[in-house]
């Protein structure tokens, strides 16, 4: 373990003759049970005081209103100068007659996919046509459209502008590292109090969320021109301007268009959560708006509409970050003047795509066949409902003291049971620890009295004084301060008791995705059948925009806790397939024929070689769904979770900047802490393999 | 093997260069030298422990025009770093690099492109092609850079790519092309605006030895008519002695000893040289006329073997192995100008073993 020696446990630690890990888990262990033990004569030790708390979000909201009102009348203006393009913009999506739009979109697939694009953009628009939902898909279309340019604009230049004057690189990173983990929702709050309610906000908070990526990926680009390129372009003699423009961002190409898809999914993710204010006919408000009057069969279409429109968008744009063949520009000409002639030869005859209801009947189906099948089937959905939430997410929140009672475990936990399970516990952590794996024993002991005190009652030092000791192992010093002092600023703030529920939910889902996903990506890595259907699925729920993700989950479950628990793990379950699978799939080939050549099966090769040398990429794979968890978290509050992301959406609703800001940061904090320590960790074993 | 030419004006002239990384290096090195009284070695250790790194220590030679100029090293010598230098791609933290007697440390950002729109050109290990452009985009982009138009430069560009015998890639993208004829594309953009000074940072090493070694003779061949003034970087002592008309060998970023490849081979000044020279037949690039006494002329013998002072020793005893006595040397103008002694011949080839 990678940690300086000077150390204050530097002589505790020969002493013992133990790692770092054992220390670290050990004064974590004396903590918690301090606390705990404490808590009858010293109550605080548990439960933070209210009076402690400093009034952070009043401070903050009275301090944003004062300076948010100072550029108000700025902003105002350039809302109303957005206005004109995104009204011209809304008029010429709703204007252009389908049969032309429909033959664009697939004249443009066709030059730069092929068939299968020119198809995928075919089929996908006349699904949306005959599902009625036209001309709100072309007015988050209309919105995406103005976004999307401010967005590359700002986020291109800003990239540019890291890349040239390194100085500034470091902080523009983390700059971006921050705006990524603040979740989505409270970019609205203060957006909302600035430009006033409309479509505006949606479209600035969507050119805001989109920027970073396209920053990310600009720097990335730049940074990875061969050294050699650049030189050559030096020597060439042209200027910086010219070095720039016609060598490197010609040369970072490829990785550039990464950032230009991301870019767009973003944007088109952000239009539709945007419709949460509301004041726009756009397919995001029809999928809320059934939603909330439990229409799932137009409900479901109208989230159809969203994902076939996020897959058109990603595909096109994905298309031209790789290498392409060429396509005749003849055919996209000819597939073009097709929809012309259709959209001259029926002017005046087409009917208002918003009359078409071709699929209304399917999605009355599907409406009534769900009621069906919930009728039929309820009982067996709120049993897996109770199951999970009793034995599972109900112990995690509240403890099994809290959780096991007549009710729900058939039986009421006692004292003496409390005793017997913290003793098994203690036992075996006493056995993995005189077998040398004293880490592993105390973790036991440890994950044994969380379980039984319950995430929400969690005394506050041991949370800070484990994060402390995680970020000590896996960063060392600097880390360890980073992680207490950022905590500790939650723990000021007051908002606290919602951040320990938003690390209960977050927490519950990332284990599950760890477990689950792990598996998967394990089979997917010994069976590449099993990975052709996989592969997919995992693209598709990539692809979704969040929102689309609670529509399913509502439908089966309604709303409440284990509905949002289910949507965050669908969403955060695929990047611990995908990194999981390829760690284990890229281990050199030279290893596993050692390995294959010193007589190990198959089973044992995955265990001894494959599994240690994937690590560092599945931590990393682990850190994805982490973050993943808390961007959909705030979004599920939609649906019935506590903790930060009730609060962030509760100050949208009341216009409330200083809570939202507050609330978004402490939820960013939250990721930003546990990113730090994974990535730690990841970073350790990388150099411990010496990768 | 280049005869030189010109004026007595070297075409390169470094001067106590010193590249120096890590924060504040320019004043820690000024420094480093005052505290030591100008005593490189002395600074560089003094750098070295204040965690600063001395690449290229005190270095100073020059190259001749028309001169080939090796410069050879292993990896993390400073050979590299010191061609950066000179071409300016690193400001060098210390000392003096004229160019045709003009001082770059001194040139302004604006003097600096000019110069390498004119005068300079370089080939990369790597190659550096430009991925998005055509190989005739390639080569024609310096052309472009000086501000020719594009039938202008599109011609030249064609010359230049049938020198280096790519007539009929003209419009591949370096991706379809192998990793010899890439760096084919690289010298021929190095070449397009005709420079006087030539800098080729290893320019083969990233390749096949087969292709390697032809691309070398093609290299010689090009560089007998061109007769550019060359600053040649490798990490092969058997490319160096085959090609260089100077070699000078780097260690630790000091410049060890330069000489002529018979020099190198038959004088190494430390071990580290000779190290180098161990595993190269000595034969094969020494010549006669290192180890040719002065004699008294004397008329042709009808057993004369004909010895000339350029011929290597590896020829020179073959024709002579059988001789005890000195055995005259004759210059190009049939005149005797010296003796060898076969003894000498055949003790300078065994010279490595003792």
């Amino acid at each position: 373990m990678m940690v300086e020696d000077h150390s204050v446990a530097a002589p505790l630690r020969r002493l013992a003759g133990l790692s770092p890990a054992s220390i670290a888990a050990m004064i974590t262990l004396i903590v918690g049970a301090l606390c705990v033990a404490l808590e009858p004569t010293l109550p605080w030790l548990v439960k933070y005081p209210a009076a402690w708390s400093i009034p952070a979000s009043d401070w903050i909201g009275s301090a944003l209103t004062w300076f948010l009102g100072l550029i108000k009348p700025a902003m105002r203006i350039i809302s109303a100068g957005l206005a004109y393009p995104m009204d011209w913009a809304h008029a010429l999506f709703t204007f252009v007659p389908w049969p032309l739009t429909i033959g664009l979109v697939t004249a443009l697939g066709w030059y730069i996919g092929g068939l299968s694009l020119a198809a995928l953009g075919l089929g996908g628009l006349i699904f949306v046509l005959a599902s009625g939902y036209w001309l709100e898909s072309m007015s988050t279309l209309s919105l995406v459209a103005v976004s999307v340019p401010l967005a590359l604009l700002t986020g291109g230049a800003t990239g540019i502008l890291a890349n040239e004057f390194p100085k500034f690189k470091n902080a523009i990173q983390t700059v971006l590292d921050v705006m990524q983990t603040v979740p989505t929702f409270a970019y609205l709050t203060p957006l909302l109090f600035l430009f006033g309610f409309g479509p505006v906000v949606g479209l600035i908070a969507s050119a805001i969320y989109a920027a970073p990526p396209m920053a990310r990926n600009v720097i990335l680009g730049l940074e990875r021109v061969e050294s050699d390129i650049k030189e050559a372009a030096i020597m060439s003699g042209g200027t910086r301007l010219q070095q720039l423009f016609l060598i490197e961002i010609p040369s970072a190409k490829t990785q550039i268009m990464v950032g230009v898809n991301q870019c767009l999914m973003a944007a088109l993710s952000m239009v539709i959560i945007a419709a949460v204010i509301g004041g726009f006919k756009d397919i995001g408000w029809e999928v809320l708006l059934t939603m909330r009057k439990a229409q799932f069969g137009p409900s479901l279409m109208a989230g159809l509409v969203i994902v076939v429109f996020a897959m058109i968008i990603d595909r096109y744009s994905g298309k031209l970050a790789t290498e392409r063949s060429r396509y005749d520009g003849r055919v996209a000409l000819a597939i073009g003047a097709v929809g012309l002639v259709a959209a001259l030869a029926f002017w005046g005859k087409l009917s208002n795509p918003s009359s078409i209801t071709l699929l209304d009947p399917v999605a009355s189906w599907l409406d009534q066949s769900l009621t069906g099948f919930l009728k039929q089937n309820g009982g067996a959905l709120d049993s897996i409902k109770n199951g999970a939430m009793f034995y599972a997410l109900l112990p995690l929140r509240i403890g099994l003291d809290g959780a096991v009672l007549p009710f729900t475990w058939g039986f009421q936990w006692t004292p003496v049971m409390s005793a017997a399970f913290i003793a098994v516990a203690a036992a075996a952590g006493l056995v993995l620890a005189l077998r040398g794996r004293v880490a592993l024993g105390i973790i036991l002991v440890i994950i044994a009295g969380v379980i039984e005190t319950g995430v929400s009652d969690l005394p506050w030092p041991f949370l800070l004084v484990g994060a402390g000791a995680l970020g000590w192992v896996s960063g060392g010093r600097k880390l360890a301060t980073f992680a207490f002092v950022m905590l500790g600023l939650v723990l000021i703030s007051g908002l606290w008791d919602r951040a320990l529920l938003s690390l209960y939910m977050s927490g519950a889902s990332v284990i599950t995705c760890a477990v689950l996903g792990g598996a998967i990506g394990l089979l997917c890595a010994i069976s590449p059948m099993a990975w052709r259907v996989v592969l997919p699925i995992c693209d598709m729920l990539q692809t979704i925009p969040l929102f689309v993700f609670l529509i399913p989950v509502l439908m089966f479950f309604q709303i409440g806790e284990f509905s949002a628990f289910l949507a965050i793990c669908l969403y955060a379950i695929v990047p611990m397939i995908r990194y999981t699978r390829h760690g284990l799939v890229t281990t050199p080939e030279e290893l596993i024929e050692a390995a294959v050549s010193s007589g190990a099966t198959e089973w044992q090769t995955m265990i001894e070689v494959r599994a240690p040398y994937a690590a560092p990429t599945i931590l990393l794979g682990l850190n994805q769904t982490i973050l993943y968890a808390f961007a959909m978290l705030v979004i599920a509050a939609l649906i019935g979770t506590t903790g930060l992301g009730q609060s962030i959406y509760g100050a949208l609703a009341g216009a409330d900047v200083g809570l939202g800001i507050t609330s978004g940061a402490a939820m960013a904090i939250l990721a930003l802490v546990a990113d730090r320590l994974v990535q730690g960790f990841a970073e350790e074993r990388r150099q411990a393999l010496g990768l | 093997m280049t005869s030189q030419t010109g004026s007595d004006e070297p075409a390169i002239s470094c001067r106590n260069v010193w590249q120096v990384f890590g924060p504040n290096a320019k004043s820690k090195l000024a420094e480093a030298l005052a505290s030591s009284g100008g005593d490189s070695n002395a600074a560089a250790q003094k750098l070295r422990d204040q965690g600063l790194i001395p690449a290229v220590q005190d270095a100073s030679f020059d190259v001749l025009p028309g001169e080939l100029f090796v410069i050879m090293g292993l990896s993390g010598s400073g050979k590299s770093t010191i061609v950066r230098c000179i071409s300016q791609l690193l400001q060098a933290t210390g000392g003096e690099i004229r160019i045709e007697g003009e001082n770059l440390v001194e040139a302004s950002k604006a003097r600096l492109i000019e110069l390498r729109r004119r005068k300079l050109g370089m080939v990369f290990q790597h190659f550096g092609l430009f991925p998005h452009m055509t190989v005739t985009e390639n080569v024609a982009f310096p052309l472009k850079m000086q501000g020719q138009n594009k039938t202008d430069r599109t011609k030249r560009a064609l010359e230049v790519i049938e020198l280096v015998g790519l007539k009929g890639r003209e419009e591949a993208f370096p991706r379809e092309m192998s990793g010899g004829q890439r760096q084919r594309v690289g010298i021929a953009r190095s070449l397009a605006v005709n420079p006087d000074i030539w800098f080729l940072d290893e320019p083969f090493s990233a390749l096949d030895p087969l292709i390697r070694r032809q691309l070398q003779d093609e290299f010689i061949n090009i560089q007998a008519t061109l007769k550019k003034s060359i600053v040649f970087i490798t990490h092969d002592i058997a490319e160096a002695l085959k090609i260089a008309d100077r070699i000078a060998i780097m260690r630790d970023g000091k410049i060890v000893q330069i000489g002529t490849p018979t020099e190198i081979v038959l004088n190494p000044v430390d071990d580290y040289v000779r190290e180098f020279s161990k595993d190269v037949a000595k034969g094969r690039h020494a010549r006669v006329a290192s180890v040719m006494r002065a004699s008294a002329p004397a008329d042709r013998a009808p057993d004369d073997p004909g010895l000339r002072q350029d011929m290597t020793l590896e020829a020179a005893l073959a024709s002579c192995i059988s001789r005890y006595d000195p055995v005259p040397v004759w210059g190009e103008d049939g005149k005797m100008i010296g003796v060898v002694d076969p003894a000498d011949l055949a003790a300078a080839l065994q010279a490595e073993e003792t």
